[in-house]
């Protein structure tokens, strides 16, 4: 008997797509891991000893640990409390509460950062606010450390979502029964948390957790925007220009990977054999109650507030692009709408745009496609090392964009995919990589989602496969497939370490490559750039709420681990 | 309308026999029941039949043809899936005219038929709705209504009742019957539910472990089974068990509650063999006065009674210890009470093979 579905169409397909997965995924990074160690042919451990012992580079890594640990701090203060209020009481307005803890998410937050720049700058709004007030008389140095408390700030308010997804997530997967348990025990409040609940939670916390760190720690926009040199991030970002003379960049990349791969690895070892299914049972408490008005109105004051506070950095983007005359003032003296027309004279901006919505359209095709076939080959088909297939889909979740950014840089210097010369091609495949997995799990949702038997009733009737395919399978998941593409468009289009490491020519910069290019540029940058902020703010509103209205409640779980 | 033939028919998943050399004929316009319980096998083989899965070995033959290699949309075999399989995105008439539509029929015969099909079924009124708006019931007419309309060679039917209330499965029973009988095609209907099996099935096949127990017309099962499988999985049974004495005029065996005279259920039954002796609940009377007889009398003491509206039963503990049950249809009359020390008389006895003996033996 034929133990596995492999013909010849599906063949081919696994064959190219491996070749796919190994040019675009595995060959970029076992380049850098080559030239980390190989210098004119000999063998070297001398770049990796340089983190240890220069003095620059440890600060750079000490400062993205402090970056990453302190941000992940932060988010989980933030979000433990929140998933608890969120997951445990039953209100009025639950679900819009639920929608509007994603919304800080729709800026990327090096845009955040310009207009951050602006409000809490030393005579910004924030401290002639506070002056005015009579509440200080100095101004206060708001982004302290060379701009270290700025860049936290950011990361904490931009990535408390993403922690929360997970956080919730987990506790709401806490058999309830268990707590009761032990409550039944005499055990409550903090140390039933601490003894049952948390333990319980400990691999969904675990997952999110490492996201938010890597994240943190591999973030290139916000650093650059804030001047804040001192990180990996931005070391390797600066020795794109001279890496033939200093491969130093190599090591540091391969340093970010290890570390990815190591934290992925701990999490595997230490929990992954902790999965805590629930067990059957007969009674079902939902593990949820009704809030009592004094505690509803508590969480209403929680989630606005922190909201409220997450969404300064978008009303600051959103003041200056519309600031005509801002100096020493709280609010923009005068106003105007002139740098919304610029978005579209200034060519810069308007060749930026073009380029970004052709790289998205490109990167988005590919895609779907992949997405499509990947997930039909995992859930309809029975094909050899299906795990292998699954995990390398799933790989570019947790690889550091930053990281594959400078691999294809790297790796393909001086062939004809060189992104000195023409980087559309390689743009276009980093895009693609990178939001792949949202597209196959969008996929692989609505395909186990939707019964076999509906398949195998047309092809009973008469329907061949593909006609079937055709006709039943993708009207049926039709709403996963736009989802998961409005998902990986709306993110190719603000895509942001990709495009400042693979765009190094100016008639080939995407949108966030032009922001960051402009705020430097010309005297209204920040302004000009802010409009152009507030632009990819609305077109990532715009297809979230689309994919939401696809995808329903199920939004969530594309942002977990 | 043909006969389906399968032979050797082997299939394996993973590591688990699915099915284990099957071989079974079914006739043109049979009404053919497949039962067991679940795993056994049953639905892995309707499955083949359609094609959906592959034999590691063995042949299906549509009418003499081979099919093994056949994918499922050429085979045309009408399925009623278990879960309906109804397209969600299409309305009722859309999705009956389906089949009609792979098969290139021109728009006017297509709707001719649609239109008939669904009266068979009686929707006639529902061909605008979409799937969702209909109960369980309903869905069950238009799937039935999908399958049959292409006019299929055989008909595959996967448990097409059991996500029905009681009373709605007793009306589809009527109503498949009667649809099979007016059209005559070949049905294959797989089931774990006796009942069913009994009440509409031409021939039964039991299935047991991925291997066929035993075939034959509803009485034959019944009141012949071949196994104590069979016996245990289709209706009640008593087993005592005892060892052949006598094999002369008619089989008589010892038992701890004295000899009982029955009748073989298997070939070659010899004076040695340990057997169990099946018993039908209703088979067994209670003799309320001296002059009542029976090819074998036991004495008991009930030890409970359960009524249970339209019969009533009884558990008699025999002197060796074993309960035997009874049920009673006429439940008007009272047969007797807890603690009432009875006679018990009964004349159908199966004499089966004791297969934990022969496992004994293996060892």
């Amino acid at each position: 008997m034929k133990r596995f579905d492999l013909n010849w169409p599906t063949l081919i397909f696994l064959v190219g797509l491996i070749g796919f997965f190994v040019l675009f995924l595995f060959y970029p990074l076992w380049y850098a891991f080559v030239q980390s160690l190989v210098v004119d042919g000999r063998f070297t451990f001398a770049f990796y000893e340089l983190m240890v012992t220069s003095p620059v580079y440890q600060e750079s890594i000490l400062n993205s640990f402090r970056l990453g640990m302190i941000t992940t701090i932060a988010t989980t203060l933030l979000s433990l409390p929140l998933a608890f209020l969120l997951v445990r009481y039953d209100f009025a307005g639950k679900g819009f509460l639920n929608g509007l803890i994603l919304v800080p998410m729709v800026l990327p937050p090096f845009v955040g950062a310009i207009g951050m720049k602006q409000m809490f700058a030393r005579f910004g709004s924030i401290n002639l606010l506070l002056l005015d007030l009579g509440l200080i008389d100095q101004p206060i140095d708001w982004f302290g450390g060379g701009g270290f408390v700025g860049v936290v700030i950011l990361e904490v308010l931009h990535l408390y979502p993403i922690m929360y997804l997970n956080v919730a997530a987990a506790l709401a997967n806490v058999d309830p029964s268990l707590e009761e348990a032990a409550r039944n025990m005499g055990s409550r409040g903090f140390r039933l948390f601490r003894t049952v609940t948390f333990p319980l939670m400990l691999p969904g916390y675990f997952a999110g957790a490492i996201i938010v760190f890597i994240w943190a720690f591999t973030d290139l926009g916000t650093p650059l925007i804030f001047n804040y040199r001192q990180v990996v991030a931005v070391e390797i970002f600066n020795s794109i220009e001279d890496i033939n003379e200093n491969p130093m960049a190599y090591a540091l990349v391969v340093f970010v990977l290890l570390l990815t791969v190591f934290f992925f690895y701990l999490s595997k070892a230490t929990l992954g054999n902790r999965r805590y299914e629930m067990i059957a049972r007969g009674y079902i408490s939902s593990g949820s109650r009704p809030a009592s008005r004094g505690m509803t109105v508590l969480i209403y004051a929680a989630m606005l507030s922190l909201t409220g506070i997450a969404l300064i950095p978008h009303l600051s983007v959103f003041l200056t692009s519309i600031a005509e005359r801002w100096f020493m003032a709280v609010l923009p003296q005068e106003t105007t709408g002139r740098f919304y027309t610029m978005v579209f004279e200034h060519p810069m901006s308007l060749s930026s745009i073009e380029m970004s919505l052709i790289l998205s359209v490109l990167s988005t095709t590919l895609d779907v496609v992949l997405g499509i076939a990947i997930a039909y080959l995992l859930t309809r088909t029975r094909i050899p090392y299906k795990g292998v297939l699954d995990a390398m889909a799933m790989l570019p979740l947790a690889l550091p964009g930053l990281v594959l950014a400078f691999g294809y840089l790297a790796g393909y210097s001086g062939t004809f995919l060189d992104a000195r010369h023409y980087p559309v091609p390689l743009l276009v495949i980093a895009y693609a990589v990178r939001r792949l997995p949202y597209m196959v799990r969008a996929a692989y949702a609505g395909f186990q989602q939707t019964s076999v038997t509906l398949e195998e009733a047309a092809q009973n009737l008469g329907a061949s496969r593909l006609r079937t395919l055709f006709q039943i399978t993708f009207p049926l998941i039709l709403a996963n497939l736009v989802a998961g593409g409005i998902l990986c468009f709306a993110f190719a289009m603000l895509e942001v370490s990709d495009s400042l490491i693979l765009a190094l020519k100016d008639e080939y910069y995407p949108i966030t490559k032009a922001i960051y290019a402009l705020m430097g540029r010309i005297a209204d940058g920040a302004y000009l750039a802010s409009a152009m902020g507030v632009f990819g703010m609305v077109l990532l509103i715009v297809s979230l709420f689309l994919a939401g209205r696809f995808l329903g409640r199920r939004m969530g779980e594309l942002f977990r681990a | 309308m043909f006969g389906i033939r399968l032979e050797n028919v082997t299939k394996r998943f993973d590591n688990v026999l699915a099915l284990d050399r099957i071989n079974l004929e079914i006739d043109a316009g049979e009404f053919f029941f497949l039962l067991g319980p679940s795993g056994c096998g049953k639905t892995t083989l309707l499955r083949i039949l359609a094609g959906f899965e592959q034999p590691e070995s063995g042949r299906v033959l549509f009418d003499e043809r081979d099919v093994t290699a056949v994918p499922p949309h050429e085979r045309n075999t009408g399925m009623v899936f278990q879960n309906y399989a109804l397209w969600p995105h299409m309305t009722v008439w859309k999705n009956v005219e389906y089949g009609l539509t792979m098969r290139n029929m021109p728009q006017h015969e297509r709707d001719q038929k649609v239109k008939r099909v669904l009266e068979m079924v009686q929707m006639s009124g529902y061909a605008r709705r979409s799937p969702n708006q209909l109960s369980g019931g309903q869905q069950q007419r238009v799937a039935l209504a999908r399958a049959l309309v292409i006019e299929p060679d055989v008909v595959l039917l996967d448990e097409p009742l059991s996500n029905l209330d009681a009373r709605l499965r007793l009306e589809m029973r009527e109503q498949l019957l009667d649809l099979q009988r007016a059209l005559g095609v070949t049905m294959i209907y797989v089931t774990h539910d006796q009942k069913e099996a009994l009440a509409m099935g031409e021939r039964i096949a039991v299935m047991q472990m991925g291997k066929v127990a035993q075939i034959g017309t509803p009485r034959d099962v019944y009141r012949q089974p071949l196994t104590r499988f069979v016996a245990d999985f289709i209706g009640e049974i008593n087993l005592i068990s005892g060892e052949i004495k006598s094999v002369e005029s008619g089989v008589v065996a010892a038992t701890d509650v004295g000899d009982i005279l029955g009748q073989a259920g298997y070939e070659g039954i010899q004076v040695g063999d340990r057997v169990l002796c099946a018993i039908r609940p209703e088979a067994i009377g209670f003799l309320l006065d001296e002059s009542g007889t029976a090819d074998n009398v036991i004495l008991g003491q009930v030890r409970r009674a359960i009524y249970l509206g339209e019969v009533e039963q009884f558990f008699v503990e025999l002197a060796s210890g074993d309960q035997v049950k009874l049920i009673k249809y006429d439940a008007t009359i009272q047969h007797a009470q807890p603690g009432d020390e009875v006679r018990l008389g009964f004349s159908q006895v199966v004499m089966l093979r004791d297969e934990a003996e022969d496992r004994d033996e293996a060892v």
